[in-house]
């Protein structure tokens, strides 16, 4: 910036109000008097513009500023309470949609469990069995067996018919004995529990003394030979068994085709 | 943030949490900057008076929109500029008592309402604060409020640009325009009298 171009107004009212500072401007300043007194005179006439005085208000000027609106302002709405905090980083919120998605899914197993336990049917059954009338407390951990009378005196009288006749000789018609008497012991303790509740004390009766000589059969070693067979016939009495087990078991299908006729 | 601040945004939450009466507290604590600034800019006590009413009416019913990170005082404070921005260019009185703003004031004689002071009363008064009052209607609505901005409350032009909702240049060139105009005016009043 030389002398020969000079500093307009706007330049000169900048560098007043402090717009724009430049140190050319300042330098032009030093060095040109034209301009020097150009700014003085922009200085003095933005000195002399001095404004009225803002009118004194008192303390209370507020005070009634807010009483001459009050009346205009509606009240702003309460806003509804919120489970949690309305500002929540995104990320957190979607963190509990996701917990709370898994405490649903835990919830609902648990309680399809709970509600499967109780709804269920009994764990142990014995058809055709008036014990079965009333319902079995069937442990939630126990397999579920269902367990048929009739099935069970019949495949008893087989077993004990096949121990009377069994060749002992023969270790292959042993072993099938063996497993046999084992799923029947399992079978007939359970149509005894049913049995004692049901008060029927012939069946109960026989079905005790059914329980020792299955025991003895299924604990037996594979090798069991004649002597073995005939010692468990004569301490379990298998005769005088297959002889009651064979009666009860008329007596079973009489009462079930007393019901049927009852039922038609 | 300080203490006036918090104080501030805790008044704003109660206010939007139904209870008005907490407004209150703002309306006393702002009414004194904001009067001034309505009085520089309207040059009028009960004009100024209104625009402080307006400014708080205004700013309640955008509470809601309120940007809790600003500054209360700051946004209020513009509010109240374009009030009073509004005032004086929506007012219909100017048009009887200004100067005539196309009239050339090198040349021409100045044109003032002789209902509210004529030349001759002009040139009888010595008082550089009327001849002030007189050039300051000279100036339009933007250029007067970028001027009292600027000069009186000392406002950077960005400052003004976002109170007068322009751009920081031409809230600049408002003020160089309003300086240009009231020098020449002065002078001229200065050899009238």
């Amino acid at each position: 910036m030389n002398h020969m171009q000079h500093l307009t107004e706007d330049e000169l009212v900048a560098h007043a109000y402090a717009e724009d500072e430049t140190e050319s401007v300042q330098q032009h300043l030093e060095r040109c008097a034209e301009c020097a007194t150009a700014y003085a005179a922009v200085r003095s006439d933005l000195d002399e513009m001095e404004f009225a005085a803002v009118p004194m208000r008192d303390e209370l000027h507020g005070k009634r500023v807010w009483e001459s609106i009050a009346d205009r302002l509606p009240e702003y709405e309460a806003p509804k309470r919120r489970w949690f905090p309305g500002r929540m980083p995104g990320g957190l919120w979607g963190g509990l949609a996701v917990g709370a998605c898994a405490g649903l899914l835990v919830f609902g197993f648990v309680a399809g469990r709970l509600w499967e336990r109780k709804q269920g049917q009994p764990a142990q059954t014995i058809a055709g069995n008036p014990v079965q009338q009333k319902p079995p407390v069937a442990h939630p951990q126990e397999r579920v067996v269902v367990v048929v009378l009739s099935d069970h005196l019949d495949r008893t009288e087989r077993l004990l018919m096949e121990l009377k006749h069994a060749d002992t000789g023969n270790a292959e018609t042993v072993s099938p004995l063996r497993d046999e008497a084992r799923t029947l012991l399992v079978a007939n303790r359970i149509c005894r529990k049913n049995t004692k509740q049901d008060d029927d004390p012939d069946l109960a009766a026989a079905l005790d003394r059914l329980d020792p000589l299955l025991a003895a059969l299924a604990s037996q070693p594979a090798s069991l030979d004649s002597a073995g067979i005939a010692r468990l016939q004569e301490e379990m009495n298998s005769d005088r068994l297959l002889f009651e087990v064979r009666v009860l078991r008329s007596r079973q299908a009489a009462s079930t085709a007393q019901k049927k006729d009852g039922r038609i | 943030m300080s203490g006036m601040d918090k104080s501030d945004h805790a008044a704003i939450r109660a206010v939007l949490s139904g209870d008005k009466k907490a407004y209150e507290a703002l309306v006393v604590r702002h009414t004194a900057r904001l009067f001034r600034v309505a009085f520089r800019i309207t040059g009028n006590e009960a004009d100024a008076e209104d625009v402080v009413q307006e400014t708080f009416l205004q700013a309640y019913r955008k509470l809601d929109g309120f940007e809790q990170r600003s500054d209360f005082g700051t946004w209020i404070y513009r509010i109240a500029v374009h009030c009073a921005l509004k005032n004086i260019g929506g007012s219909r009185l100017d048009e009887s008592s200004r100067v005539a703003e196309q009239s050339n004031p090198e040349l021409d004689e100045i044109q003032v309402a002789d209902r509210v002071a004529g030349p001759d009363r002009l040139l009888l008064s010595s008082e550089i604060g009327t001849m002030q009052a007189f050039a300051m209607h000279s100036l339009t609505p933007v250029e007067r409020a970028a001027f009292v901005l600027r000069h009186v409350e000392d406002c950077s032009c960005e400052e003004i640009g976002t109170a007068l909702q322009i751009a920081p240049n031409a809230a600049k060139q408002a003020v160089f325009r309003a300086v240009h105009k009231l020098r020449l005016r002065l002078a001229v009043l200065r050899m009238k009298v």
